[in-house]
């Protein structure tokens, strides 16, 4: 009981990052309607900005804010240049378009950083565990949870509290009236991409620090879309939960199940995630589309 | 489709037929017979890249039938290709059936293994049913094919089998070097692209095709959609489980690594080049795409005495090349290169008076 609770727990920690690249996924989705695919690759080049500062000397929560900063600059530019000329377009000439910059973000990636795993050094948290009662929770686990948390909150005031917040939220409520009330799409689908490449990219810095970062970090991109189809596509609390939801799932499949299917820790979610498909067609929070002629 | 002038036809058969002018039959003869001599003409390093097309061309086909005519976007046909494969692989060397046997095996497995992943599309469609048919390439290629398909072949770990060579036999006809394997991979794909084409015609095609425009008004036109839509997951499995018992001929050995996710989106990406909805889209995209990489490999080979870490390099230039190259085609021609052959066919027709 002991280890299923400590499982639990370490899952929804790693989840909180998860989550983050769920919600930054979610705000592309919800304000544009892009299926986007290339999140993975999004959430390297954050964390290789990120380390290529801190390794130069920066402290950790400056390299962070720098690939916060960087990430925006390129997410404004991925919209401009790549994602502007496909408005209107068929979905599968959106998603495939994801698909090529995802390629196209890969093989920069390894151009300029290579394919061997770089890691932060010196460690940025601390290595000796902490231990709470009977649990004991590795400090990087902790630290990257909290500080997913913090920005979730961040980002949930941005879209609550400021004037381009409530713009997205209103675009993504209803395109046309947000027109007509002034607001102008194609900026909020460049700001949408500029936050979600932002978040991301820290997410991408924080799962860095756990394992070390190499292209094989950007198949948590993928990681999140059976978190947010779970969560229902449309939904920002559904992203939240699906990611913390995919981190348990992660955990526990990779305990219960992995000595008998060895690699099922990767699987396990996409798989939990068609059975709820099978029974909620639209996730768990997701709108219902009802469809006619 | 245009004619010239002077052509009746007097019932509808020939009316209805595939080729219908003389002109056209001499045509398609010259092309076949190009095909039958390609490799007395082109030299010996250039043949396995055209039958590398032909295998790709093959495997895209499975993908043009589900997203280009019935709708339903796939992003885990590498899956339905490695069963194929696999099954091919497992029943000739483990179990010593002999190739065509095999290779039929094979293709009916990976259209069964389609259908059973397709079944979610009873239930969902569009975003959804993208991340199932991921969810199939996922599980199939780490859990199916990793784990418990390697053990069974005992021929390795990690789904790694080691392949004999000529042990492909069909009758008499050793399938081994590149000029029978070329041969074979053209049989394969003309045949599929006859079957294809010509179930694109009947009742079944045309059904397909009302359930790509509108699912909705399909049903309400009594189309079965169900039926149709995991039909078309069979057929498309299918021809991806022949492209997976072709390919085996030309391998050393076949190991989960050839059907990664990126073979998946390499199959819709070529698609969505060639040009979607069209009998030719497949081929010309899965033709450009390898020539262009090909292209990229030569040029960088060439440069390795101006710059030593090049082919290094190849790897990731060719990442991004292949990504660019989608952006590129969806953003200023989004029809595809079958659109442009089209364009330039009505354009010699009608030289040198284009009105």
């Amino acid at each position: 009981m002991l280890m299923l609770a400590e499982l639990v727990v370490t899952g929804i920690m790693i989840g909180g990052i998860y989550a983050l690249i769920a919600l930054g996924w979610t705000v592309i989705f919800k304000t544009s309607g892009v299926l986007n695919l290339a999140t993975g690759e999004m959430a390297l080049i954050g964390g290789y900005i990120c380390l290529a500062l801190y390794v130069a000397g920066v402290p950790f929560v400056l390299a962070v804010a720098g690939a916060v900063i960087v990430g925006a600059i390129l997410g404004f530019g991925t919209e401009r240049l790549v994602l502007r000329p496909m408005i209107g377009e068929p979905h599968l000439s959106v998603i495939m378009i994801t698909v090529g910059l995802a390629f196209a973000f890969k093989g920069v990636i390894q151009l300029i950083w290579g394919a061997d795993t770089r890691v932060f050094t010196p460690a940025v948290f601390p290595l000796t565990p902490i231990t709470v009662g009977p649990f004991s929770i590795s400090q990087v686990f902790l630290w990257s949870f909290i500080l997913s948390v913090v920005l979730m909150g961040f980002l949930i005031l941005f879209f609550q509290r400021t004037r381009r917040g409530l713009a997205m939220q209103a675009t993504a409520d209803d395109e046309t009236a947000a027109m007509s009330v002034g607001v102008s799409p194609k900026r909020v689908y460049g700001w949408s991409w500029a936050l979600a490449f932002a978040v991301v990219g820290v997410g991408g810095a924080l799962l860095g620090n756990i394992n070390g970062l190499n292209v094989g970090v950007a198949f948590f991109g993928l990681l999140v879309l059976p978190a947010v189809v779970m969560g229902g596509l449309n939904s920002i609390p559904g992203a939240i939960v699906g990611g913390l939801l995919i981190g348990v799932l992660q955990n526990l499949g990779d305990f219960y199940i992995g000595p008998f299917v060895p690699g099922i820790k990767d699987i396990f979610p996409f798989l939990v995630m068609m059975v709820v498909l099978l029974f909620r067609p639209y996730g768990l929070w997701g709108w219902v589309k009802i469809e006619r002629m | 489709m245009r004619l010239p002038t002077g052509t009746y036809f007097q019932n509808y058969r020939a009316d209805h037929a595939w080729w219908r002018t003389k002109f056209v039959w001499f045509r398609m003869g010259l092309l076949l017979a190009v095909f039958l001599l390609l490799p007395h003409v082109i030299g010996g390093a250039w043949l396995p890249i055209v039958t590398l097309i032909g295998y790709m061309a093959l495997a895209a086909m499975g993908v043009q039938l589900l997203i280009g005519y019935t709708g339903q976007i796939t992003l885990g046909h590498a899956a339905v290709v490695a069963i194929g494969a696999y099954t091919c692989a497992v029943t000739m060397f483990v179990w010593g059936v002999p190739y065509p046997v095999a290779f039929v095996l094979g293709i009916f497995a990976a259209g069964l293994w389609s259908v059973l992943w397709g079944l979610p599309a009873a239930r969902v469609k569009g975003l959804y049913l993208i991340v199932t048919t991921m969810a199939m390439q996922f599980f199939t290629i780490y859990i199916v094919i990793g784990q418990w398909i390697g053990p069974v072949a005992g021929r390795g770990r990690a789904g790694f089998i080691a392949i004999d060579p000529g042990m492909f036999t069909i009758g008499p006809w050793v399938i081994f070097g590149s000029i029978p394997t070329y041969y074979w991979t053209l049989i394969v794909l003309v045949l599929a692209q006859v079957f294809l084409a010509n179930l694109l015609r009947t009742r079944v095609g045309r059904a397909w095709r009302a359930i790509r425009d509108n699912d909705i008004a399909a049903e309400a036109l009594g189309v079965n959609i169900f039926k149709y839509k995991l039909l078309s997951f069979f057929i498309a499995g299918c021809l991806g489980g022949a492209a997976g018992g072709f390919w085996l001929t030309t391998l050393a050995g076949v190991t989960p690594e050839h059907f990664t996710l990126t073979l998946s989106l390499w199959l819709v990406g070529a698609i969505l080049i060639g040009g979607l909805g069209s009998m030719y889209g497949h081929i010309f995209g899965a033709a450009f795409l390898v020539l262009v990489i090909e292209l990229l490999r030569i040029i960088l080979m060439a440069a390795i005495p101006v710059w030593p870490a090049a082919f290094e390099y190849f790897l990731y230039i060719r990442y991004l090349i292949y990504g660019l190259a989608i952006i590129g085609f969806l953003i200023y021609e989004p029809n595809g290169l079958s659109y442009r052959w089209w364009q330039f066919k009505n354009y010699v027709h009608l030289w040198p008076f284009s009105y």
